[in-house]
């Protein structure tokens, strides 16, 4: 059983072998000379571009501004609730989010589906889902002055939650101030 | 003749045809994994969607806009400076020469509170004290106390500043160490303030101090701590958050003059929260710690860090080169000095270092020996440096390797002394590291290396890289100011970050932006004498940026 290099299939195997164990024990140690753009290709890699960002013309948002902030009430609120497949929309402390591509949490069968079309502000500062926390449509919207400060961070930290996963879209006013 | 002849296999093929396969799988499945997985490392930053004409877009940590907000302190409870002094937790640790609890500092806390109580000379929300003090556990205690009793303490960055600082600012009283109280005298009497200026000495003034009292009001730091053991004061009622707990004169970035920045104790808590963030989440400060720093507790730096050392519970000790005060020229950072100076550290009873908070002239000057040890120490440091440097690429890099073992432990602690083991992180705070000694540092040390940059103008750190990144870069052909400087990541937890006066045409084309780094954010403070009716309270850093498109920011000093 004499390795002889007139086999060729033999020395074939044995270079590839030499060649293996050459890279483990000296492994190459030049670092990439161009930039991968992707993370599979390569560790150091840096994305090819920024992510994109939009120069703010103030004349440009001052109309969309316009166009898109609607007032609404409880009332014409309320039918905005995803259950005939319209927009689902839900308001906490005056702002209202257009929250349709949450349709799971907050659609009809949804964990949050209490929420849909009302003011949630009250159920956001204490964390509770519960009936209880929405007022009445009929009635006044809720002035929230018995939450503990803490609560209200609490609702804060969602509204900045909401600001940057939704659209803001209106805003939510009792029926005699429109 | 026909092609099977020469297609001979017997049982030595089947042996090397199982090597090979072996070999094969070998290399293929015992690939070292990262240790982040490099798609976090592509979007460090959480940018903007808008951006305003002449700046770039607002950046912010990443994690920090999961969280979606700011975050103010480390934890909820921590309301003002002296909850980070947790009752809760209390083994002993030594901070600096002395082994306390954290009880026991409370109680010192409250006797010299109780003490400046009696004492009668400073009224809460006016009046100002002037910190000259080196660091160590005094500056500490007096600093908590005079916070618990609303008094806003003043510290200066250099003795240069001594002088514009008591013309414009002059304050109640002076708290001072030993050794420069002659340099103080002078310049009291210099601008006839001796009669109004209350001096406090911590350490034995002696028979000049005999003598000096009698022409000024002198005390000792001593005497108001046991005058105020016999009754210690109740610290319950906090007190304002709000409060502007601190002053921190400073030069200005540009070199003339000076500035003043205020801090507030939420400004503290949330710079305590953001440096609590510099560890990786998996290993992050215990009581077990040591941290050595290299950062006066003058500066918001290294106040910061020392307050995150006490809310962690971890000993605490800082470098010869922190020691403003001592009327001698300042600790020079060259090379055999660096070294030196790293090593002052042992002169503290402290457990051996685990986490240094340095410069980055200590990281190249420790480098370069600890390599250079290792060459002359071993004949297999070349193909370990090999090895770890193959490994570096793919990610990974790790303290307990065979390389290790053989070759650069033995460098590390000819450089570092024994407790060169202990050592699990290095947090190097400047922004100037120049890229080529990041591979060598991070190969030399193995372990978790944070560049970071700091500003006298908040609490904690600006930017930090994520310590698990072992990125490298090749240089690209443009050149320019940011070529050679390795990136210091992105913002940090606490901070939103954007670039001032940038070029619009160069953005919209998809270039880097550059321009001059704007911070804002609950550890930053303000400047003194504006009032913030403007609303945006953007405050400008000093230094031009630049950021790469995986969010991480590379800086430089503005007028270099």
């Amino acid at each position: 059983m004499a390795f002889s290099v007139g086999n060729p299939v033999n020395t074939a195997l044995m270079l590839y072998i030499i060649y293996r164990v050459n890279s483990i024990l000296f492994p190459p140690v030049k670092p990439p000379t161009a930039i991968p753009h992707d993370f599979r290709d390569g560790y150091s890699w840096m994305p090819k571009s920024h992510p994109p960002t939009m120069l703010y013309k103030a004349a440009t948002f001052a109309l969309l501004r316009f166009i898109a902030l609607t007032t609404y009430t409880p009332k014409t609120l309320a039918p905005f609730n995803g259950v005939n497949g319209q927009r689902i929309l839900l308001a906490i402390n005056g702002v209202v989010f257009d929250v349709s591509r949450g349709r799971n949490f907050y659609g009809p069968e949804g964990m949050y589906a209490n929420f849909a079309g009302r003011d949630a502000s009250r159920g956001m500062a204490k964390q509770s889902f519960d009936e209880e926390m929405l007022t009445d449509i009929d009635r006044p919207l809720d002035k929230l002055q018995d939450l503990t400060p803490s609560e209200i961070e609490n609702m804060n930290g969602w509204i900045d939650h909401f600001s940057s996963k939704y659209t803001v879209c209106g805003r939510l006013v009792n029926e005699d101030e429109v | 003749m026909p092609l099977s002849s020469y297609v001979v296999t017997d049982d030595l093929t089947v042996l090397l045809g199982l090597s090979a396969a072996a070999l094969f799988l070998l290399q293929n499945l015992y690939k070292p994994q990262p240790l982040i997985h490099p798609i976090l490392l592509g979007r460090q930053s959480d940018v903007a969607p808008v951006r305003n004409p002449r700046e770039s877009a607002v950046y912010r940590n990443y994690s920090t806009s999961a969280m979606g907000r700011l975050p103010l302190r480390p934890a909820a409870g921590i309301q003002t400076v002296l909850d980070l002094v947790r009752a809760d937790v209390d083994s002993p640790r030594t901070l600096w020469s002395t082994k306390i609890t954290n009880t026991q500092l409370l109680a010192r806390v409250k006797a010299c509170a109780s003490g400046i109580d009696k004492l009668g000379k400073f009224q809460a929300g006016e009046s100002k004290v002037l910190f000259l003090l080196n660091d160590g556990l005094d500056f500490l205690i007096a600093d908590l106390a005079f916070a618990a009793k609303s008094i806003t303490t003043m510290t200066i960055s250099s003795p240069e500043l001594l002088a514009k600082v008591l013309d414009n600012h002059p304050p109640s009283a002076i708290i001072t160490d030993v050794v420069f109280l002659p340099h103080i005298v002078e310049q009291i009497y210099d601008i006839d303030q001796h009669h109004h200026t209350t001096v406090i000495v911590v350490g034995d003034p002696g028979s000049v101090g005999a003598k000096l009292a009698k022409e000024m009001d002198l005390l000792k730091f001593s005497d108001i701590e046991k005058e105020g053991a016999s009754d210690p004061v109740d610290l319950s009622p906090p007190t304002d958050v709000n409060h502007v707990f601190t002053i921190a004169f400073s030069k200005t970035p540009s070199g003339t003059g000076f500035q003043a920045v205020q801090f507030t104790q939420q400004n503290l808590t949330a710079g305590v929260a953001a440096t609590r963030s510099l560890l990786p989440v998996s290993s992050p400060f215990t009581p077990l710690d040591t941290i050595v720093s290299a950062f006066s507790l003058s500066t918001p730096y290294g106040r910061t860090i020392a307050y995150t050392a006490v809310y962690e519970g971890t000993c605490l000790a800082t470098l010869n080169s922190a020691q403003i005060f001592t009327g001698n020229e300042g600790v020079r950072l060259d090379a055999p000095g660096a070294l030196e100076d790293i090593n002052s550290s042992s002169t503290f009873p402290i457990p051996s270092p685990t986490i240094l908070f340095v410069k980055p002239e200590h990281v190249i000057s420790l480098t370069s020996s600890i390599l250079n040890a290792s060459s002359s120490g071993s004949w297999l440091s070349g193909w370990g440096w090999r090895h770890k440097v193959a490994h570096a690429i793919e990610g990974f890099i790790t303290k307990e390797s065979l390389w290790d073992r053989f070759v650069f432990d033995a460098a590390r602690v000819k450089v570092l002394g024994e407790g060169a083991g202990t050592l699990r992180a290095l947090i190097a705070t400047g922004g100037y590291t120049p890229a080529e000694t990041l591979t060598p540092a991070r190969i030399a040390f193995s372990i978790p290396y944070v560049n970071a940059v700091s500003s006298d103008l908040a609490c904690g750190p600006l930017f930090a890289s994520y310590p698990h990144d072992l990125q490298i870069h090749p240089s690209s052909e443009e050149g320019g100011e940011f070529e050679n400087i390795a990136h210091v990541g992105a913002p940090t937890i606490s901070l939103e970050v954007k670039l001032v006066s940038v070029d619009d045409v160069a953005i919209e084309e998809g270039k880097d932006p550059i321009g001059e780094v704007y911070v804002r954010g609950p550890p930053a403070g303000t400047l003194l004498g504006e009032n913030n009716q403007k609303g945006e309270n953007w405050l400008p850093t000093g230094y031009r940026g630049k950021v790469q498109p995986n969010g991480c920011f590379k800086v430089v000093p503005q007028n270099k």
